[in-house]
């Protein structure tokens, strides 16, 4: 007993200890040390580049991965790598912390949905020009200005996209066999109206299947439906019309092309083309497709989008493109790799994050893991999984990082999937206020309040659920939670930011 | 009499239906989350399932070692922060139960603050990661439910100070017991109640507990299992909610293994809870009446 009671005591003593310090450390955050490496060992010692990024998965051989990838850069720029995988369901608390807490963090991944903006606002990220310029040849020539541009706060650079589809068209995804069956001609479908016919074939001959289901319970079918003729500028507060091509941010919820799009719906929903409680499904539209219960739905797709959906779906489908493709501020800055303050040593950083846009095998290791083990090469650039494993211990989500169209293809790919990609974000229509991002913290309240107000309505009316004649009201509700202080702030901030474009 | 009869069935009637109303969403879940995911979006959620299945489970077992090792944490912590957890906050609270002991009320008032303010999470992780160098141990699982149950200390010491009688402890300090054997030999042995409720709501809290994982622990090797089942949960809404879900290219479990967590993650403390309920009433109450 007397053993328990000291360590009890002992217990009871840090207990105290640290309830004071809880109290000193309430005013300074900043007293933690960043690990700097001793000056003097630098020249014997690598540096250990820490990198943080999003997983889904464990990565049970991301140890494995990292001392691989270490090998080539202790060679290239003296410096080791260590890979710190966060899952996403902790990465807002564990970022966050990590920037704060000043812990070792050199590089990390950058999303506009995860507090970019606010990040680069509280001075967590460190300005990427001057590093660019010294060490990131590679990434300039990879990337090209115009979406390095993109990324720009306050004129300059904080993230590097990573390479991938970078631009978005949208349309419908529908189930081949039914399209064979019925001998539907999908030549002939110009627009979304033209879809009509389909939906009625299925419905009329295929009892239990409904004809168009959501994508998922965020992404409703109105949705894709205008989102190409818009920017939305992240949030759908405040827009832009003409895919962003006029400047002058307005109300989306007051815009004809929304009312039509409600429309369209809305006669889809009445006519029993849409699944009758599409407001309150929480299941994906691939999930409905796998379990035999919908024919399509509307989503936004890039090239090679068809092989990835039957993956998903384990049917063949059948997509229609029926929008351009079309990029914007969102697109770009969706995915970045960033260097944090807490970087002991940003010039390392930007040497490893120029190799992961240029060096072949560092882009193939951390997108696909070591040849054989984690995949087989079929061909000179051709890879698939190997034999006999059924789950790999290392499954990265390549989009997240890096220059992606370095890396192998996965067999059952198209084989020039990348060259098609490139062709894909060349080709798109962009935004003019592409390289903007808008702070809503100075009109947070307005945010919240109209929030609210679409979390009360948009599905509802996106999905056809509600009557479209509902829109009058949904609109003063919205004016009612500030919608135009929101958007004139936006538009303050937009036309600042112009200004500032046109002066460069 | 007769009256009487019948109000008592009344009474039962509806105490049995408000049972089954508080059952029957478990029992809901539990069924799910052996249907057939297939026969789960087709024709939904019912009692008696279409086609059962245990895919659900196959899908969680199939890394059995990774689920048996976060079981394996997860009954660690609760075991070890309950026992230690019931220690410091008796030999905390008893001091403060006593009315002849010095500086009481500023102790008592400290105890007490800590319920009103705290750090802040920033403040608070910085103490656990830089001054203490918890992150990534399993000491961060355990630490930080240890030091912030003021609540539990004042309830225990007003069940010492209206529980135990002071002559009590006046006469077995008059037959030459220390401090120290009074409170081992007489205080605790006199609160059991209050030591098995808060033994419950600590075990409870430790059981239920993802939040220290979720910001101190990245080591997937020190996963508990509700860190882990969270984990997976908003790995998949985020996976189901994102327009990059199709980018992902992950086969993402779905509905029936969200319930097949919901039932492995709640099943051993639903078991635990009614052989506790006895004290867990007596402890609560007991310490409301002053007597």
């Amino acid at each position: 007993m007397s053993k328990k009671m000291k360590a009890a005591a002992g217990l009871l003593g840090i207990a105290l200890a640290s309830s004071s310090l809880l109290a000193a450390c309430g005013s300074g955050s900043d007293t933690g040390k960043g690990a700097e490496p001793a000056k003097g060992a630098k020249e014997e010692k690598p540096y250990e580049i820490s990198m943080a990024f999003m997983t889904f998965s464990n990565l049970k051989d991301v140890g494995l991965v990292q001392d691989e990838i270490s090998k080539i850069t202790k060679e290239k720029i003296n410096a080791t790598v260590k890979l710190v995988p966060i899952s996403i369901s902790a990465w807002n608390q564990q970022v966050n912390l990590m920037l704060a807490a000043n812990e070792n963090l050199d590089l990390i991944v950058t999303m506009a949905s995860r507090n970019y903006g606010s990040q680069v606002a509280k001075g967590q990220l460190v300005p990427l020009d001057d590093l660019l310029n010294k060490y990131g040849q590679g990434i300039k020539d990879a990337v090209g200005p115009e979406l390095l541009a993109a990324t720009k706060v306050g004129g300059k650079i904080y993230g590097i996209p990573s390479m991938r589809d970078l631009a978005t068209d949208f349309g419908i995804s529908m189930r081949k066999d039914l399209v064979d069956k019925y001998k539907i001609d999908l030549s002939k479908v110009k627009t979304w109206e033209d879809l009509e016919p389909i939906f009625k074939t299925i419905k009329d001959n295929e009892p239990g299947i409904v004809p168009l289901v959501q994508q998922n319970n965020s992404q409703t079918p109105a949705l894709k439906i205008y989102n190409a003729q818009f920017d939305l500028l992240g949030d759908s507060m405040g827009v832009l019309a003409d895919s962003g091509s006029d400047l002058k941010v307005q109300n989306l919820f007051e815009t004809k092309q929304y009312a039509d799009s409600l429309a369209l719906v809305r006669k889809w929903y009445q006519a029993g083309y849409i699944l009758k409680d599409i407001a309150n499904s929480q299941e994906t539209g691939q999930n409905l497709v796998k379990a035999g219960k919908a024919f399509s739905y509307l989503t936004n797709l890039k090239p090679g989008y068809e092989q990835q959906d039957a993956a998903q779906t384990g049917k063949e489908m059948a997509v229609i493109r029926l929008t351009k493709p079309y990029m914007n501020s969102y697109n770009v800055t969706s995915f970045m790799m960033s260097i944090a303050k807490n970087s002991g040593n940003p010039d390392k950083a930007m040497q490893f994050m120029n190799l992961l846009y240029t060096d072949k095998n560092i882009a193939n290791l951390i997108s696909n893991g070591i040849e054989g083990k984690h995949y087989v090469k079929k061909s000179d650039n051709i890879i698939a999984p190997v034999p006999g494993v059924t789950e790999s211990g290392y499954l990265f989500n390549q989009w997240e990082v890096g220059n992606n169209y370095l890396t192998y293809i996965w067999e059952g790919t198209d084989p020039k999937i990348w060259d098609q990609m490139k062709a894909f974000k060349d080709s798109a229509v962009k935004s003019k206020a592409l390289g903007f991002t808008a702070d809503l913290e100075p009109i947070k309240t307005e945010v919240a309040a109209v929030t609210n107000v679409l979390n009360q309505y948009k599905v509802g009316l996106e999905t056809g659920t509600l009557d479209p004649s509902l829109l009058p009201e949904f609109n003063a509700k919205l004016k009612a939670a500030g919608l135009d202080k929101i958007i004139a702030e936006k538009q303050k901030q937009l036309d600042a930011w112009l200004k500032a474009e046109g002066n460069k | 009499m007769k009256s009487n009869h019948l109000n008592q069935w009344v009474v039962h009637t509806l105490f049995v239906i408000s049972t089954c109303a508080c059952l029957f969403p478990f029992l809901l879940l539990f069924m799910a989350s052996f249907t057939d995911e297939k026969a789960l979006i087709t024709g939904g959620y019912s009692i008696w399932p279409e086609k059962f299945s245990l895919d659900a489970y196959i899908f969680l077992l199939k890394d059995s070692a990774t689920l048996l090792r976060a079981y394996g944490i997860t009954i660690f912590i609760t075991v070890v922060g309950t026992a230690v957890g019931i220690i410091i906050s008796t030999l905390l609270a008893y001091p403060l139960s006593r009315s002849d002991m010095p500086l009481r009320k500023i102790l008592s008032f400290i105890v007490f603050f800590t319920l009103l303010f705290n750090g802040g999470l920033v403040a608070t992780y910085l103490v656990y990661t830089e001054v203490f160098h918890l992150k990534n141990t399993i000491l961060a699982l355990i630490l930080p439910g240890l030091l912030t149950n003021g609540f539990y200390i004042l309830l225990i010491r007003s069940y010492f100070a209206t529980s135990i009688p002071v002559a009590l402890i006046e006469s077995a300090y008059i037959d030459g017991a220390t401090e120290f054997r009074i409170f081992c030999s007489i205080v605790m042995p006199l609160s059991l109640p209050i030591l098995a409720t808060i033994g419950l709501m600590l075990s409870i809290s430790y059981w239920n507990d993802w939040f220290n994982g979720l910001i101190y622990v990245t080591n997937s090797k020190l996963f508990s299992i509700q860190n882990m089942l969270n984990r997976m949960l908003t790995d998949l809404q985020f996976l189901q909610q994102s327009d990059i879900a199709s980018t992902a290219g992950a086969s993402i479990p779905t509905d029936t293994v969200r319930m097949a967590i919901a039932v492995i993650g709640i099943l051993p403390i639903f078991c635990a809870y009614p052989f506790f309920q006895k004290y867990f009433i007596k402890g609560l109450t007991v310490g409301a009446v002053k007597g």
